[in-house]
């Protein structure tokens, strides 16, 4: 015992203390798991209202009467699924935003099969999208919308505001990585590396599974092995198992991205950083980021390991909007939309920042709110 | 009578007489099977009406070959040619077998070497690094001795197809090479972690600071697991590492699919390139008729 260092009979003695806490906790754990649980997640009613190929939109039942005479519109990544942000009754982006008096629009991706390997981003952004916004204008009688992009969908948001401006009220950005050329975050260092074009022949579609594989190994002291004896140690609390439960369903359940779309968005993005420089092309067209002269917010979060503050914080200096701010939230990647903290604070902000910019429902800005935050982002928390 | 009798008994005479009765014995026996007239002046029914099988044509034809080359083996000078030939039987038999001997002791003897240099090789590393280069080890032993057996250029019809089933057997153990040396890699911070770990609560015990709840322990522990990993992660050798494997796991991918695409080739169902090519076919199709209707106002 000397010769290690380590205190074992001290050990050994709270090892027998804490063994009858964790009889009991087994015990209790082994009724939760066999008892009833709800994990559903995405219950928040919905219309579907629009359907192209295996792309479906969902309008949400309104909980109250609408505050906001533009609709938003949230296009979510293509990576893992867009019930995130509806991902328990509590714990809602959505039913927030409709508690608001928003009316909103959500774009389901859907599973892509081999069939959309060839799909591009200039299908998702000039087709998909711009077929919903055409959809919702006719549909709510508008001549623009409010688009909110989630991570590679805000990306998406980006482009079609840049090509598309003029069918774009306000725009919103949350944990969008617009600024590729960075070391900070492990995702970018190993992106840089990869030979997408050897990936994508060989695979077809960038294979979900293999994606999750990559973020667990991000931090796998964290993800593989912290999750699950957080897991255990509250294994009694029906409540926490029940939403453990609820966002394992969620990590996991990660559709394959279209080969052609990752092709092109490793590649002009991860490897040559060309968005932010207003020199990415899609559909033939080159998408200058001038061409973003509504109003745009932009939020991330600062322990965000996927897409740091630095790949997010350069898109507003690079719009031709003049204003833009930036919100900065002391939380990671899916922290912003599932925290207790981030759910009290971000569609209230949200909310406040789209009503400054609706008051006359018309699409025209005031004056007043014509500018630019050149301080920096805003901090919260 | 004698001389009769001597030259009757003579192996060229008994050769040549064994040839003759047996080339009328098969051809006599042939055309009964099948019912072949006798003689070219006999009967014969018109050849349309005659239904021979393809059987009866094939064994038909052998017999013409075989015929003349029998009737000549039977003629006075080929018992004795024969008879030489046989004489030189044994040495060629023997040179024969020489040659087959050698070859295969060759074989045996390189196949020897090989082994050998395969413990050399192990050799080659100590016992200390053997976890940590195992992987490349074997990598090298598989990549200088097996890699050519399954690399020996195939032949005859179904060469093409075996060449693809060995390349897909090839890439499947790169892949698990690289899959275990990567597995090694990821586990090097779990290893070091306890090491730290066990230094650091010396250090607390010397200092009677030592925490004494066990959840204490474990956070301290996680902490400097993760600080490991995002080392490792950072690290160049981390980055070839996983670089390899994925690489390897895509040339075993590709080659596992030109296996199947020859396995499903013989089967009634579509093959991978026949569903790419759909696919591709009704994409193109899918956008240009969203264009038109785009263009006519029926999105």
């Amino acid at each position: 015992m000397e010769s290690s260092g380590l205190p074992v009979d001290l050990i050994l003695a709270t090892l027998a203390k804490e063994a009858e806490k964790v009889k009991e906790r087994a015990k209790k754990g082994s009724d939760v798991l066999l008892g009833p649980l709800d994990t559903e997640i995405a219950q928040t009613p919905y219309d579907i209202v629009y359907e192209e190929d295996r792309i479906k939109l969902k309008h949400y039942k309104p909980t109250t009467k609408h505050q906001l005479r533009t609709p938003l519109l949230i296009v979510y990544a293509l990576i893992n699924r867009e019930t995130v942000l509806d991902l328990q009754p509590n714990r809602s982006v959505i039913r927030n935003f409709l508690k608001e008096g928003v009316s909103v629009y959500m774009i389901d991706w859907g599973y892509p099969t081999r069939i959309d390997k060839h799909i591009t981003i200039d299908d998702h952004v000039n087709g998909y999208i711009d077929n919903i916004v055409e959809f919702i204008l006719e549909k709510d009688r508008l001549s623009t919308v409010n688009l909110m992009g989630v991570c590679m969908g805000g990306d998406f948001c980006v482009i079609y505001s840049a090509l598309h401006p003029h069918k774009i009220r306000n725009l919103i950005t949350t944990v969008t990585p617009s600024h590729f050329d960075i070391d900070t975050g492990l995702l970018h260092i190993w992106m840089k590396k990869v030979d997408v074009d050897r990936m994508i022949n060989t695979f077809g579609n960038m294979p979900g599974d293999l994606m999750n594989a990559i973020f667990l190994l991000l931090n796998p002291a964290r993800l593989m092995i912290d999750k699950y004896v957080g897991f255990w140690e509250n294994v009694d609390d029906k409540e926490f198992v029940e939403n453990f439960f609820r966002m394992e369903k969620w990590i996991f359940d990660s559709p394959d991205i279209p080969g052609e779309t990752f092709r092109q968005f490793v590649k002009d993005c991860y490897h040559k950083n060309l968005l932010i420089q207003s020199k990415m092309e899609v559909g033939g067209k080159k998408v200058d980021l001038k061409n973003i002269t509504m109003p745009l917010l932009n939020i991330y979060g600062r322990y965000d390991h996927l897409v740091p503050p630095e790949a997010c914080e350069l898109l507003t200096k690079s719009v031709g909007s003049e204003d833009t701010e930036d919100i900065c939230f002391d939380t990671g990647h899916i922290g912003i939309y599932v925290s207790s903290k981030c759910q009290r604070e971000l569609v209230p902000k949200i909310a406040r920042w789209l009503r400054q910019r609706d008051r006359d429902g018309t699409g025209e800005k005031t004056s007043l709110l014509r500018r630019k935050n050149k301080a920096g982002p805003n901090p919260t928390g | 009578m004698e001389n009769d009798r001597d030259d009757k008994s003579t192996p060229e005479a008994l050769f040549s007489t064994w040839m003759k009765s047996g080339t009328e014995l098969w051809v006599s026996m042939t055309r009964a099977w099948f019912g072949i007239p006798e003689t070219p002046e006999g009967p014969t029914e018109p050849e349309d009406t005659v239904k021979r099988t393809r059987m009866q044509e094939s064994w038909e034809s052998t017999l013409k070959m075989w015929e003349p080359i029998l009737t000549k083996l039977s003629e006075p000078d080929a018992p004795d040619a024969f008879s030489k030939g046989m004489e030189a039987l044994p040495e060629i038999v023997l040179k024969m077998i020489k040659a087959g001997w050698e070859g295969y002791f060759d074989l045996q003897q390189r196949e020897m070497e090989r082994l050998k240099r395969i413990g050399k090789h192990s050799e080659a590393y100590t016992f200390e690094d053997l976890d940590q280069n195992i992987f490349r080890a074997w990598k090298e032993i598989y990549e200088k001795e097996f890699k050519q057996v399954l690399n020996i250029p195939q032949m005859g019809l179904t060469s093409l197809y075996q060449t693809r089933m060995n390349q897909a057997v090839d890439k499947f153990n790169v892949f698990q090479a690289a899959a275990a040396e990567l597995s090694r890699v990821l586990f090097l911070p779990v290893e070091k972690s306890f090491r730290v770990m066990q230094e650091k609560v010396g250090e607390l015990t010397k200092e009677g600071k030592h925490p004494e709840n066990t959840r204490d322990y474990y956070v301290m522990w996680l902490r400097i697991l993760e600080g490991h990993y995002m080392t490792l992660f950072k690290s160049a050798e981390y980055s070839a590492v996983l670089s390899n494997t994925l690489e390897a796991m895509e040339d075993f991918l590709g080659a596992r699919k030109k296996v199947l695409q020859d396995v499903l080739q013989t089967l009634p169902v579509a093959t991978s390139k026949d569903m790419e090519e759909l696919s591709r076919q009704v994409y193109l199709l899918n956008k240009k008729v969203k264009e038109l209707a785009k263009k006519i106002g029926k999105p």
